[in-house]
């Protein structure tokens, strides 16, 4: 396959940047010419993926758009139709689709995005409060000057900081990021678990163009991607998701199902997610969290569920196994390669630790973003087949524990074996421990198409 | 042999349409009209008469012309089409659909070159025979089970799920003289019909949370 | 008119082939139907209810007189007739990237198959000799192959339990009921309506 070309891809696709703070500003554009002086602007200022050999720079800015946005920009019609269906509806008209309703309806979402008026996300990521404030002055500054766009909103998010320190947890309690995949040519330090897997039980990194248009994907071929090539390749969508958390709502329903389940509180939220609340994959230590294995990029992703086909360690429903099967469905783990998605993302709101008092109407959760070359056959089949429903995990109807829309219904399953440590036990009639407050679909695109959009240079085929 | 798997026989029916110019509208219109109304549920005349897992009748207007360099050749009558799944044999499935159905299959292959009606049973018997197509493989995830034996497993599924759920952590003499009533009342009680959603069950399973 | 009643689709495709390769068609079908293993991974794929091949040589459309035409064909076609749960392109992604070679053997034969890999020409394909359904009848829309299978072991498990539940003491009945609860607890999904197409 090609070398990527770094300083054509943004930063945000190829890495998280491990920067603890963020904003997130929503840009409306009024006027096509001058929107497109600002993004000839902002081409200087956008993060590349370029590495960080001098150190990690104490701000970033990356940018995307909508499909609502891109015709604002007023790209050619021809182009802006062969854009994926489901980014042209944006995802407020595939509710139906998302399973967002009722509780998680577009009704209940912030107004913003309720809305139709985003055009373009510009997320700013720094390591400390004056760094962030500069640099969105300095956003705000450019919108101003080129008068290119109207800010509509903006979304403020930071990892949890615990004893002075950020973290990767999140506020339910649990250790986050651990999933993400690994791709061709996309440069990382490898951890077996987390491309795809192999015949021989090894993993490999999974084809560069589930991530990025314009790559071989799994299927082998050119992922279906708007033309022309140049617009599209080094790009990639983006899917933006305002998660509020009840936590308030988890901790009691934890308390009580806890108190009824044998193996006891912590053992029963770590059979929830399929990792204990220190990140130690059930899989690999089903009794109890074992925190040097977490620290241990070799071994703290790397399971198979083969050898639990009936869920004793790790239930089936588990969020992790739901999200990301490995071998759980046969084929070698093949049925699921073309089904990973890239997480970013960040927290938002006030970290509560156990046991201070939490209430659900507190403005908290996760901002969840996930990037993919197909939204409609990456994200939104897992949030449609996988977490919303069960049936490719033999779970019938049954969500999510976790994030499922459960409105007050449903049943989650521990299965278990015959040890007082290890029961089978059922969680029945769950609450919305997450409630979708909005959200968008973008398109990230590649320096080169940003200079060409800023240019008005785009020409359909 | 391929046309059964198992408890399961694979039925597949072409039947020739009538073609008629002074037809207004032609016969597979009205087959097409016909079928756009029956009902799809527990009131489809396959569910009225026993045996079926899953059908599909298809109005084949023609074959499909895939491209060049292939030829382009057009079939001389349009088809109906019937791909049935039931349980045990052909004979006794056709009577059975003849015994309680009759108006839906005279309304349906009525409009089919050579169909002698119901009323005449054995006519009948060979009109549909002589429609068939020998399955050259057929596949089934599940084929030793009957439709209603299927029905049954899935409501047991769910109230078993249910009692379950609303039985953890109780004591076992309480737990024993509760599952024995638990089998009771879902002994009495009525199988879901056929192509219906499930049944509303309001037997109380008992246990904690009632 | 539908393809789709609750969770089960409705897939008819027909394809032309020339004559003389119909045979080799016959006898890959026959070692699948007799050579079991070979049907493993169609079994494992578990969201096909029942599916069928039909092989209909040119002179064997039925012909019945009373005023038909006969047909007078230079291919002979193969019928596919499929009952799966999931979406189309759900269906279709999953035989592409895992039972390609059997899809090969099976529609190599047929005029203009571009092959099952990769998807998107395949695809396009299907979408060509896919002809849609006029009516569609299931007996159990809200339960998909998966939810069959569990349910017959539940069943089974049940009735085991329930035939000795009288006989046991409590302590012994509490148990037989665990490990009863073990066989049933990964098949206790619920059935309900299909999540939207798309």
């Amino acid at each position: 396959m090609s070398k990527l070309n770094a300083t054509d891809i943004q930063g945000f696709v190829l890495r998280g940047y491990n920067l603890p703070l963020a904003r997130y500003l929503f840009l409306h554009f009024e006027d096509a010419c001058r929107a497109r002086a600002l993004i000839g602007r902002l081409l200087g200022e956008v993060t590349t993926g370029q590495r960080w050999d001098g150190g990690k720079p104490d701000s970033t800015v990356n940018i995307a758009f909508t499909h609502k946005g891109l015709v604002a920009l007023e790209l050619p019609l021809a182009t802006l139709l062969t854009f994926p269906v489901e980014f042209q509806e944006g995802m407020k008209k595939r509710a139906g689709i998302l399973g967002d309703t009722e509780l998680n309806g577009p009704e209940r979402w912030d107004e913003l995005w309720r809305e139709d008026r985003v055009h373009a996300w510009l997320g700013v990521n720094a390591n400390c409060p004056e760094a962030l404030e500069s640099r969105c002055a300095q956003m705000l500054a450019l919108m101003q000057e080129t008068g290119g766009a109207v800010l509509v909103g903006s979304q403020d998010a930071a990892a949890v900081v615990i004893d002075g320190k950020p973290t990767t947890g999140e506020h339910f309690g649990y250790t986050d990021g651990f999933g993400n995949p690994e791709y061709l040519g996309v440069e990382r330090k490898s951890q077996p678990g987390q491309g795809k897997l192999m015949p021989d039980g090894t993993w490999a990194p999974l084809a560069t163009g589930e991530l990025l248009l314009g790559y071989a994907d799994e299927a082998g071929e050119l992922p279906v991607a708007p033309v022309p090539h140049i617009l599209a390749s080094n790009g990639t969508f983006m899917v933006y998701r305002k998660l509020h958390q009840n936590v308030a709502s988890f901790r009691a329903f934890l308390d009580t199902q806890g108190a009824l389940y044998g193996g006891g509180r912590e053992k029963l939220a770590a059979k929830f997610i399929g990792r204990w609340r220190d990140g130690t994959p059930l899989e690999l230590s089903p009794d109890e969290p074992d925190f040097p294995l977490t620290q241990d990029p070799k071994r703290s992703t790397n399971f198979t569920y083969g050898k639990d086909p009936e869920g004793v360690k790790c239930p089936l429903g588990a969020h992790i196994r739901r999200v990301h099967p490995r071998d759980a469905f046969g084929f070698n783990g093949r049925l699921i390669d073309r089904r990973r998605i890239t997480r970013r993302g960040l927290p938002y709101g006030r970290f509560v630790p156990e046991g201070e008092p939490v209430s659900d109407a507190e403005d908290r959760g996760v901002i969840f973003m996930a990037l993919n070359a197909s939204i409609s056959r990456q994200f939104e089949f897992v949030q449609q087949q996988w977490i919303g429903y069960g049936n490719d995990a033999r779970l019938g109807n049954d969500k999510d524990l976790l994030i499922g829309n459960h409105c007050g219904r449903g049943k989650f399953v521990v299965q278990g074996d015959t040890t007082k440590e290890n029961p089978p036990f059922i969680c029945s009639n769950m609450p919305n421990f997450v409630e979708l407050r909005g959200g968008e679909y973008f398109f990230l695109p590649s320096i080169t198409a940003l200079g060409m959009i800023a240019m008005s240079l785009v020409d359909p085929r | 042999m391929p046309n059964k798997n198992g408890n399961v026989y694979g039925l597949t029916l072409l039947s020739p349409i009538i073609d008629d110019e002074k037809a207004t509208p032609s016969h597979d219109l009205q087959i097409r009209k016909y079928l756009a109304t029956l009902p799809t549920g527990e009131g489809s005349p396959f569910a009225l008469a026993p045996g079926t897992h899953l059908a599909r009748l298809v109005v084949m207007d023609d074959v499909i012309y895939v491209g060049m360099p292939a030829c382009e050749e057009h079939l001389k009558s349009k088809y109906l089409v019937l791909e049935s799944n039931f349980d045990g044999e052909l004979d006794q499935y056709l009577n059975g659909l003849a015994d309680h159905v009759p108006e839906h299959l005279d309304a349906i292959w009525g409009h089919c070159f050579g169909y002698p009606g119901v009323a005449n049973r054995k006519a009948f018997v060979e009109y549909m025979r002589a429609c068939q197509l020998e399955t050259t493989f057929f596949f089934a995830a599940v084929n030793d089970q009957s439709v209603p034996q299927t029905l049954r497993a899935l409501h047991t599924r769910r109230a078993v799920a249910d009692f379950i759920a609303c039985h953890q952590g109780m004591e076992p003499a309480q737990l024993q003289a509760e599952f024995m009533q638990f089998v009771k009342e879902l002994g009495s009680e009525p199988i879901p019909r056929p192509g219906s959603i499930g049944v509303v069950r309001n037997t109380k399973t008992g246990g904690r949370d009632e | 008119m539908s393809n789709i009643n609750g969770k089960v689709y409705a897939m008819n495709a027909i394809t032309p082939m020339k004559p003389w390769k119909t045979w080799i068609l016959r006898g890959f079908f026959f070692v699948l139907g007799h050579v079991k293993p070979l049907q493993k991974d169609l079994v494992n794929l578990s969201f096909i209810e029942f599916a069928r091949w039909v092989v209909l040589p040119r002179k064997r459309f039925p012909f019945l007189g009373n005023g038909q035409v006969k047909e007078d064909l230079r291919y002979d076609y193969l019928l596919f007739f499929s009952n799966f749960n999931g979406t189309w392109n759900q269906y279709i992604d999953a035989f592409s990237a895992v039972l390609s070679r059997g899809l090969n053997l099976v529609w190599r034969w047929s005029e203009k198959f571009p092959g099952s890999v990769p998807v998107t020409p395949f695809k396009e394909y299907i979408a060509r000799v896919q002809f849609d359904t006029d009516y569609y009848y299931t007996a159990y829309p809200h339960a998909t192959a998966n939810d069959l299978k569990s349910a017959h072991i539940v069943q089974a498990s049940f009735d085991k339990l329930s035939q000795r539940a009288q006989e046991y003491s409590p302590a012994q009945f509490a148990e037989a009921y665990l490990h009863f609860v073990l066989q049933v607890q990964a098949h206790l999904g619920e059935t309900g309506e299909a999540p939207v197409v798309f």
